[in-house]
């Protein structure tokens, strides 16, 4: 049976790694799942909306996501510099004429929609350095081959931190720095580089907002504040700790549904479902991850250029990164720093972007069957 | 060399360090495990029961305090339902919209409107509060239009509401939050931080009687503190009703007989201890307090020299002057020294060792007995009396008759008086000496006493002895109008001074006021018996405090009518001069209004030329 539907598959849609596919789509499925119930009954007429909204996304990534399995990687290839050029104008648009909101300009309004250019930076630089590797890819041994994707990297991280949204600041730090030292960037130049950033850091510190020195500093003092910014960590802690073992059930997430926990359906949500499906379901949603990114990893080690397996890799960091540190804030093992889990939180853009780089995941696995 | 192997020699080294980023994933992602496994399962009972507590509230909801009627069933203090506006910007799809109507209604600019509402929006606050206090009209028309309006709501909050303003206030007192030094002392241990309770007077004597029993809300809040669902509910128990024995009608005689003064009046039934009125003027308007004061209120109220705040019937102590004449008349008679016939001859002057002690009246007035000696508040004759009585009968006399001792009526702040004490110390050693004998019987020097005690003590002698417990809250009722307690008159003690002795000084206070002193207090077919009191401000020429007047202590004291007392009134005026003349019409003007007889037609000029001026 199983080998009858393989043959199958193969045959009508050759190389699709459908399991992959259910991962993604089931974890959007389940986003949708965890924001209708962690709005209650007695949330605004807004919140409670947002799980539609978020349905009309994942329809949307899917979309997209089937574009991108679709379209040959190497168009893709071709237009990684325009790309990247276009949303770098895109962020410095959001600088000048960006919508407000939650403290930072981060959006670009088309119409009736917000669209977060800083979101797609992430996989558009993971696309760029890609291309870049491959183009070099004889130079990897001259440090100096390093030079110009760490000033790529530096460039749209500086508008994003002047949104100011530290979180995607960060990740675009981590998934560059993942990828020059998988491309063979010595340790001892990114300590150097890390001596030469900790020498900037306090000028940086300087355009920080208060609220994201405040959840710096609480991070380090975690009970210097319980009712202002530890208020978050506090309250996640509880909703999470309080699924138990099997959690609360279905729609009883009280924590997360009064509201006790804000942004419980962005950047908090991994919480509505530790507390709904406790321990298990916890264990359940990393397991799906920890399949989702060795699927990547092996594609990445598997890969037969640079540029594939750039991609891949880079992909997997983001993911991994954006998994690692949200859990950990959730849980109050990380600073409280804005980043989504993948596929799972709420938004547009970022549902989209990671749709997109899951359709890249397979396009790339399908071209593997080629060979 | 296959392409395979081609590609993965070359790639070797990235594929060890993507081996290497995949064992490091997995050792971050089975940290999180870890983390997982110490919260939800370590740590998961402690959590749960932290997530409980975190979401049930109890809310108080306050009980309406009860009514105060006066003994007519005038209502004198009531619960008005105030109403204000909240927005709760979450709950507006188009605040544009819903703000535009809710300009419409309240006549005001939907800018300012859309202002407030988008500034309370992700407000830890919970609603917004738009208007406080929206009148009836507005509460209408936003009923009715609800559904067009979401996310805006109207809270009720009783209001306590003094229909009479001003008038009784230092009386029934007032309502505010209790105060935070109040919280941390031992009696307000069961109260909560910004529970109401009656502040003065009556309304905080018979808290626990008015204040009901405040119900409760079990309700889920959310972290905003916003209430979500009702879980349980217990209604609140309205307060009981209070029915005074005051008359609403003759207080607001009296307050306008003392508009403009500062002094004090009390009325009360000489043969029971109701107080019938009671006014300390200037008063202040307890309403403010049931709203949120302002500093600036506050300042003023505190700051006014005439301490509005003040119940000056029980806090005021004022040297008593002539009507202390009573008391000394009575030592004498008690102890046998006078007899109503015995005369003292009066020149205007009255000697004592080195010490000159003069009358009022320049020249004096001649040969006087004991009533006409009352009725002409003589000086000499008094001077004369107190020390053949000595001082220890006076103030055995003056304590018999409830002198420095609080009259009991129960509020707060009663000051006691000053009557001094039985003399230990011969006047060789410092002690008392006869001139002080001499000066507190006439009511000055070390004797003060409060409105509250004169009007008592004047019961006390037109009752023919009874000093009665003064009493202003005749019974506690229940909405139902079922009794829950009832107070009635009681007797402080049947004073040891003979009857007949007093049945003399009774005498002397009808001739004060048909032919002495007391003159502007006569009424035509009202027997009136009264006295005059003009006592000088000492306190005032010692301290140079100046604060303005230095004019004397206006004081009348009267019952009537003299056969069958009905009503005894006592009243101060500070600094108003004389009391034959500032004090004993107010007193006859209430009289007037309690027997409900015409107004006498007395053109002013004639009181004027009214013979006795003085004391």
């Amino acid at each position: 049976m199983e080998a009858h539907l393989m043959l199958t598959s193969r045959r009508v849609l050759p190389a699709f790694d459908w399991r992959l596919i259910a991962a993604a789509v089931g974890l959007a499925a389940l986003s949708v799942l965890i924001i209708y119930s962690t709005s209650g009954m007695h949330a605004s007429l807004f919140r409670r909306s947002l799980y539609l909204k978020q349905a009309t996304w994942i329809v949307m990534g899917v979309f997209a996501m089937v574009l991108l399995c679709v379209v040959p990687y190497r168009t893709t290839w071709s237009l990684a510099y325009p790309l990247y050029a276009f949303l770098l104008v895109a962020l410095l648009l959001v600088a000048l004429i960006g919508r407000t909101g939650m403290g930072a300009q981060r959006w670009l309004s088309i119409g009736s929609f917000a669209f977060q250019p800083s979101e797609f930076m992430k996989l558009s630089l993971i696309i760029l350095l890609a291309r870049y590797f491959e183009d070099h890819k004889d130079g990897l041994h001259t440090p100096r081959i390093f030079i110009l994707p760490i000033i790529l990297t530096l460039v749209p991280m500086a508008f994003v931190l002047r949104q100011p949204d530290l979180g995607t600041a960060i990740m675009l730090l981590l998934i560059s720095t993942s990828i020059l030292v998988v491309m063979g960037l010595k340790i001892r130049y990114l300590v150097l580089l890390g001596a030469a950033g900790a020498a900037v850091a306090p000028v940086l510190w300087h355009f920080l907002h208060d609220y994201q020195k405040n959840r710096v500093l609480v991070f380090i003092y975690p009970d210097m504040d319980p009712m202002g910014a530890g208020y978050h960590v506090a309250q996640s802690k509880i909703a999470v700790g309080s699924g138990g073992l099997i959690g609360k059930g279905w729609m009883a997430a009280t924590q997360s549904q009064l509201n006790f926990l804000p942004e419980n359906h962005t950047d908090f949500i991994f919480a509505g479902l530790a507390e709904q499906w406790g321990f298990i379901g916890s264990l359940g949603l990393l397991l799906v991850y920890a399949y989702l990114l060795s699927r990547g990893l092996r594609l990445a080690k598997d890969a037969h250029d640079l540029f594939t397996m750039v991609t891949s890799f880079g992909i997997v960091c983001m993911m991994a990164w954006q998994v690692v540190i949200n859990v950990g804030m959730v849980t109050g093992i990380m600073p409280v720093v804005g980043i989504p889990l993948p596929l799972l939180s709420y938004g547009g853009s970022s549902m989209l972007m990671n749709m997109l780089a899951v359709g890249f995941l397979l396009n790339i696995q399908k071209h593997r069957y080629l060979y | 060399m296959s392409r395979e192997r081609e590609i993965s020699n070359r790639y070797a080294p990235f594929q060890k360090r993507i081996r290497v980023a995949a064992v490091l994933v997995s050792a971050a992602v089975l940290i999180l495990v870890l983390r997982l496994w110490a919260l939800q399962i370590l740590e998961g009972d402690r959590l749960f029961q932290l997530s409980l507590n975190n979401r049930l509230r109890l809310r108080p909801v306050e009980a309406p305090r009860g009514l105060i009627f006066d003994r007519n069933e005038e209502v004198m203090v009531e619960n008005l339902a105030s109403f204000d506006l909240y927005a709760t910007p979450e709950d507006m799809p188009d605040i544009e919209d819903t703000t535009r109507r809710l300009a419409e209604i309240l006549q005001s600019s939907p800018d300012e409107l859309r202002q407030r509402v988008s500034q309370g929006q992700g407000s830890q606050l919970g609603p917004v509060l738009l208007r406080k206090g929206v009148d009836e009209r507005i509460v209408a028309a936003i009923e009715e239009q609800k559904i067009d309006l979401p996310g805006v709501s109207l809270r009720v909050r009783p209001v306590r509401t003094y229909p009479n303003g001003g008038s009784a206030a230092s009386l029934l007192g007032y309502v505010a939050e209790v105060s935070q030094a109040q919280l941390k002392s031992k009696e307000f241990r069961d109260f909560r931080p910004g529970e109401t309770m009656g502040q003065a007077g009556v309304e905080r004597r018979y808290d626990a009687f008015i204040r009901g029993v405040d119900g409760g809300e079990q309700v889920e809040v959310d972290a905003l503190g916003k209430v979500s669902r009702l879980i349980q509910q217990v209604e609140p128990q309205s307060g009981f009703s209070l029915h005074l024995t005051l008359d609403n009608r003759l207080q607001r005689v009296a307050e306008e007989a003392l508009q403009g003064k500062s002094g004090a009046l009390i009325a009360v039934h000489p043969s029971t201890g109701e107080i019938l009125a009671m006014v300390s003027q200037p008063s202040y308007d307890p309403n403010q307090f049931s709203q949120r004061m302002t500093p600036d209120q506050w300042r003023k109220l505190t700051g006014d020299p005439h301490h509005p705040m003040q119940n000056k019937g029980l806090q005021g102590q004022y040297a008593p002057g002539s009507i202390f004449k009573l008391v000394t008349a009575l030592a004498a008679l008690e102890k046998g020294s006078i007899t109503p016939e015995t005369k003292f001859s009066c020149d205007g002057a009255f000697s004592l060792g080195s010490h000159l002690f003069h009358d009022w009246k320049k020249g004096g007035h001649g040969a006087l007995d004991l009533r006409q000696a009352i009725a002409n508040s003589c000086n000499i004759y008094f001077y004369n009396t107190a020390l053949k009585a000595g001082i220890g009968e006076i103030t055995r006399v003056a304590r018999e008759l409830g002198l420095g001792a609080p009259s009991g009526l129960g509020l707060s702040g009663e000051a006691r008086g000053i009557i001094p004490p039985k003399p230990t110390v011969p006047p060789e050693a410092g002690g008392w000496y006869p001139g002080n004998t001499v000066m507190a019987g006439i009511g000055q020097g070390m004797v003060t006493v409060t409105p509250m005690q004169a009007v008592m003590m004047v019961s006390a002698i037109a009752n023919g002895g009874s000093l009665y417990r003064p009493w202003v809250v005749r019974k506690v009722e229940t909405l139902d109008r079922e009794v829950i307690e009832e107070y009635g008159s009681e007797l402080v003690r049947k004073v040891n001074i003979d009857p007949d002795n007093l049945a003399i000084v009774r005498e002397g206070m009808q001739a004060v006021v048909s032919e002495g002193t007391g003159g502007r207090a006569k009424i035509p077919g009202l027997r009136v018996a009264g006295k005059t009191g003009t006592a000088q401000v000492v306190e005032n020429k010692k301290s140079g405090s100046q604060r303005g007047d230095q004019r004397d202590n206006a004081w009348f004291v009267a019952f009537a009518p003299a056969d069958n007392p009905q009503i005894a009134i006592a009243v101060v005026v500070e600094h108003g001069g004389f009391g034959g003349q500032v004090a004993a019409p107010i007193a006859k003007s209430l009289l007037e209004a309690w027997f409900k007889l015409p107004k006498e037609q007395r053109p002013a000029q004639v009181a004027e030329a009214e013979p006795t001026e003085g004391d």
